[in-house]
């Protein structure tokens, strides 16, 4: 479609898309032209002037920016002769003038464009013998960031980087001619999820890592390239270490992905992996202590128990929660494990906070996220994407901001991408129903006039969990009947959640998206031997049924339901009741302080293993550290013990298991560790052929209604909050919003709240005090706490809600 | 929520929506937020993000990146003094000592009172008409050293209501650029450049 133009690089012909900027042109022709400002994912501005190249023009050569023109036929560049190189090495000159020349200290030092491009470009000397600019340094402009400004050589790629990606212009030029310097408004800091990303794209010292500062000499690192883990976009990245600590993670530009940016959460939300806290060695308890053991003891604790109940009562009386967090060689491992050595279909990754397994794993029409930059309507119908998936937010306001994708917003307050939204559309929690029948009779025309496009991407999830889980279903059948293609892309919390469904951790799934009792069971059955054919419990009714004895060992690994689940009571009693509790897990948590024995797992870079996103593409992640203690990766755990019940699963490397899970998984069909390392290092979509898929039935359009009347309460979740992670990450645990309830300011006035001021918030399943914030982005009628917060409470899903002002 | 007044907010809606972008009009708003406290504030800036969705900090890069915005408090009476090229040669640094000698105010600065603020200025466009200084952005031409200490004389004693740029110039002017200029009978209320309707009294133009 692009028409190429016939143009001369440096004397060299060269056919090149028109329309392509030369510094572009060029550098995929192979010829780099030095650049500090240029950004190939942002638009170009022309600040630095280092891109400078020479052009043969009708009024004689001349000296053109290459980031801001654009090729033509029959033109001639020179990037290298005798003018330009004058240029490069005036511009250099000006740059380090008031640059100061602290490189020893830098924390860019040996990995800096300036000094790179000094050492290749630059003139080698100055003239410059005057006062170099003085400011303080460096001075904070975030929880995160800090800002050199004697460094700064104002290319204006964190401003616009801001403005552009992110959404959240809270740094800009200040001042002008030489005191020109890039600052925060005064006490509005630069708090934004995306903050981190300055720092990488920086192109010299200014803008610093507080996490990262001073920790190692770029050289010394050691660097592997892995997926981030913090939520089911899985964003390409870089890990670095020095003497097997982790000390930062930077974006891998990917167009599959994540174009190279990251949230702060997948960027600095990796201290945990390093916490003193992490678990070394296992734990039994006895005599209502904990008590350190070796590996043998343990497993043979373990294994005996199961033993012990499986003799009496069969696999029916197991339950296994948990298992999003790791690899899908790890969650294999685990669905083999329920099914083959507890025989049970108790299993279930999800937290009672999930759509449906089906759903999730089986839409046939799922949308990759490159699917958002070339639809025409957008629908988010589902979390702020801000909030729970920001590689995803960031991809959909750059399909709205700058490709200029209709985006349709449904949720119970503003999100964090309602100013790039063409229609918005509020409702009180639990009227989802309501809505989506409006919107099907023709109530609101424009949605569904802009519904009714060509290509339709649709993303949809639980606003919150006042939102019945089927909603989405609904929401994406609806959109079905109405646009021309329309792709979904169902959400789901914790990292790997698509992976581990995908093997099999669904009380009704089992590996490669195939039903429990369906066809594909039998060639199943030819690998694993026998295992339960009808569905099992999830997590919810595991919970119940340890409640009322019927199940009495529950296995963990790497759940935490008493503060993942939207009412942590059940869970709480559950455990309480338990007879027989198994974690495996990183740290101690709130659910597995009282297991009968813990389990120290390896963590995120710990591991080598495959991921699945959601989108459905695998791609590799990998270990470069080996992990605190004894820690051993889940799936040589649940080996062990499998070994020793006398049911063994047969898995004995994780390369190995990923080469059956190819074999036996029939959407898994040829995806090894070698394919995804050599081949597709964006990693492959499954099934790579159209192979068995489940087959999904769409429910109808019929719900619960919401109550009409009164305040409806709205929980969801914040980036920062309370989660295990989060917790022994202590740079961003700090920054979890804490406590609060959002108030409108006409119901803050009718009940008497004051910002700041606590608020007593009673619901059915709990009550606590939150200090109010007033504010215009939540609706009449609606309150909205964020959900797992330091210091908070469970407050449950139903959305009825009582909200007083506490006296004194 | 406001924290501008009622007129100021009508104001505000009035030349937002002479723009297609609301974002266009920071500018005009950010004078309307200087003659609301009298110098550019904070919570001015602020005020102005809300009414034009940018935020506080691009609101500040535009403020400060031009001088008309005064972030500092100001006096009553901004006396500007031409020291660019044309100016200069006949005598602008000059004009700006008397000032600065007479007033006792040094230049960027403001007298105890709030009365006199004097600042050094580059082009006025006024070079036919050199040395020219300013009064609230009112133009006062072919100034000389006596007549601009009685300019801040004057302007200590009479403390006019409205300065009036063909008032000065009758009293401390000298030769103009164009004698034959329509005669401006609008002033200026205060330290901010007059634009309609704000900053301005008398009769509109063509009345």
């Amino acid at each position: 479609m692009t028409e190429s133009v016939r143009m001369t690089i440096d004397g060299q012909e060269h056919d090149v898309p028109a329309g392509e900027l030369i510094i572009q042109a060029a550098q995929d022709k192979g010829t780099y032209i030095p650049r500090f400002c240029w950004h190939e994912r942002m638009n170009p501005v022309g600040m630095c002037r280092m891109c400078l190249v020479e052009v043969e023009s009708p009024r004689g050569p001349m000296l053109v920016t290459a980031c801001t023109d654009t090729v033509a036929d029959g033109m001639s560049v020179d990037t290298k002769g005798p003018t330009v190189k004058k240029a490069q090495e005036a511009i250099l000159e000006f740059l380090l003038a008031n640059h100061p020349l602290d490189c020893p200290v830098c924390d860019k030092g040996g990995e800096c464009p300036l000094q790179d491009q000094a050492m290749s470009h630059g003139p080698g000397d100055s003239r410059f013998v005057e006062i170099k600019r003085n400011y303080e340094k460096p001075i904070p402009i975030s929880d995160l960031v800090l800002l050199d400004r004697e460094r700064c050589i104002l290319c204006a790629r964190c401003t616009r980087f801001s403005d552009e990606i992110s959404g959240d212009p809270l740094i800009e030029f200040q001042e002008r001619g030489n005191v020109t310097e890039i600052n925060t408004f005064p006490d509005l800091p630069f708090s934004s999820y995306f903050s981190g990303n300055t720092v990488q794209i920086c192109p010299v010292g200014a803008l610093t890592a507080k996490p990262y500062r001073f920790r190692a000499r770029p050289w010394d690192l050691s660097r592997v390239e892995s997926s981030g883990m913090f939520d089911t976009s899985h964003p390409r990245i870089s890990i670095h270490s020095s003497q097997n600590q982790i000390l930062r993670i930077v974006g891998v530009d990917n167009d599959a992905t994540n174009h190279g940016w990251l949230s702060d959460k997948d960027r600095f939300g990796f201290e945990y992996l390093g916490s003193e806290d992490r678990l070394t060695t296992p734990l039994v308890k006895r005599g209502g202590e904990l008590v350190a053991v070796g590996w043998a003891e343990a497993l043979d604790i373990v294994a005996n128990r199961i033993d012990l109940i499986w003799e009496e009562d069969g696999g029916s009386a197991f339950g296994v929660i948990g298992g999003a967090r790791g690899t899908n060689e790890d969650a294999y491992a685990l669905s083999k494990f329920a099914r083959v050595t507890l025989g049970t279909n108790n299993v279930d990754c999800r937290m009672d906070d999930a759509l449906s397994s089906h759903f999730l794993a089986g839409s046939v029409d799922r949308a990759l996220i490159s699917d958002l930059d070339t639809a025409d309507t957008i629908l988010i119908w589902a979390a702020d994407l801000k909030e729970e998936h920001p590689n995803l937010y960031l991809r959909a306001r750059r399909a709205a901001q700058e490709l200029g994708v209709k985006l349709i917003i449904v949720h119970p307050r503003a999100t964090g991408l309602d100013d790039r939204a063409t229609h918005k559309l509020h409702y009180r929690p639990g009227g989802g129903f309501a809505l989506l029948d409006e919107i099907a009779e023709g109530v609101h025309p424009e949605i569904a006039s802009a519904l009714a496009a060509q290509k339709v991407v649709v993303i949809v999830g639980q606003t919150s969990f006042a939102d019945d889980p089927k909603l989405a279903e609904s929401v994406a059948a609806l959109v079905r009947s109405k646009a021309g293609t329309v792709r979904i892309m169902p959400l789901a919390r914790r990292a790997n959640t698509f992976g581990a469904l995908d093997m099999g951790l669904g009380p009704d799934l089992l590996p490669g998206r195939v039903s429990v009792g369906a066809i594909g069971c039998a060639s199943l059955a030819e690998s694993w031997g026998e295992f339960p054919t009808s569905p099992g419990k999830d997590t919810r009714s595991i919970l119940e049924g340890l409640d009322d004895g019927e199940i009495r060992c529950l296995l963990l690994v790497g759940a935490d339901p008493v503060n993942d689940l939207p009412i942590g009571a059940i869970a709480r009693d559950a455990l309480e009741a338990a007879e027989y509790v198994v974690s495996i897990d990183l740290f101690l948590n709130d659910s597995n302080a009282d297991a009968d024995v813990i389990l120290p797992a390896l963590g995120f870079a710990e591991k080598e293993g495959l991921v699945t996103n959601v989108e459905g593409r695998v791609q590799k992640v990998n270990a470069i550290s080996p992990g605190p203690g004894q820690a051993r990766a889940d799936w040589s755990i649940l080996a062990d013990i499998a070994d020793r019940v006398g049911r063994p699963l047969g898995l004995a490397l994780a390369e190995t298991i990923a080469k059956e899970i190819a074999e036996v998984a029939p959407a898994y069909e040829g995806v090894t560790w070698d394919l995804l390392e050599w081949d597709e290092r964006d990693g492959v979509v499954v099934p790579i052929q159209g192979s068995q898929q489940i087959n999904h039935i769409p429910v109808s359009l019929a719900g619960p209604r919401a109550p009409r009347a009164g305040l409806t309460l709205h929980v969801a979740r914040t980036l920062y909050d309370d989660g295990v992670l989060m917790r022994h990450s202590p740079s961003l645990h700090r920054l979890a919003p804490g406590p609060l309830v959002h108030l409108n300011p006409e119901d803050a006035r009718r009940l008497g709240a004051q910002g700041g001021r606590p608020m007593r918030v009673v619901t059915k399943h709990g009550e606590g005090d939150f200090a109010a914030v007033i504010d215009e982005d939540t609706p009449e009628g609606v309150v909205f706490v964020p959900f797992n917060q330091p210091g908070g409470v469970s407050l449950g899903t139903d959305p009825v809600v009582r909200v007083t002002a506490v006296s004194g | 929520m406001s924290i501008w007044s009622e007129e100021t907010q009508v104001r505000a809606k009035e030349i937002i929506s002479r723009y297609p972008e609301k974002r266009s009009a920071v500018m005009p708003l950010l004078y309307l937020a200087m003659a609301e406290d009298g110098y550019l504030t904070d919570e001015g800036m602020e005020e102005v993000a809300l009414w034009v969705g940018i935020t506080p900090a691009q609101v500040r890069s535009v403020a400060s990146f031009y001088t008309m915005y005064k972030r500092e408090k100001t006096g009553r009476y901004l006396v500007s003094c031409c020291t660019s090229i044309s100016c200069m040669l006949l005598g602008g640094d000059d004009i700006l000592h008397a000032v600065e000698d007479e007033s006792g105010v040094p230049h960027g600065e403001t007298d105890d009172e709030g009365l006199l603020s004097v600042e050094h200025v580059e082009c006025i466009g006024a070079c036919g008409g050199a040395p020219a200084v300013q009064v609230n952005y009112e133009l006062i031409e072919g100034v000389t050293s006596e007549k601009a200490r009685d300019l801040v004389n004057w302007l200590r004693s009479a403390r006019p209501e409205v300065v009036n740029t063909d008032e000065m110039q009758e009293l401390f002017g000298g030769v103009r650029s164009f004698d034959w200029a329509v005669s401006e009978v609008d002033g200026a209320i205060g330290p901010y450049p007059a634009f309609q309707p704000l900053g301005t009294v008398g009769t509109e133009v063509g009345e």
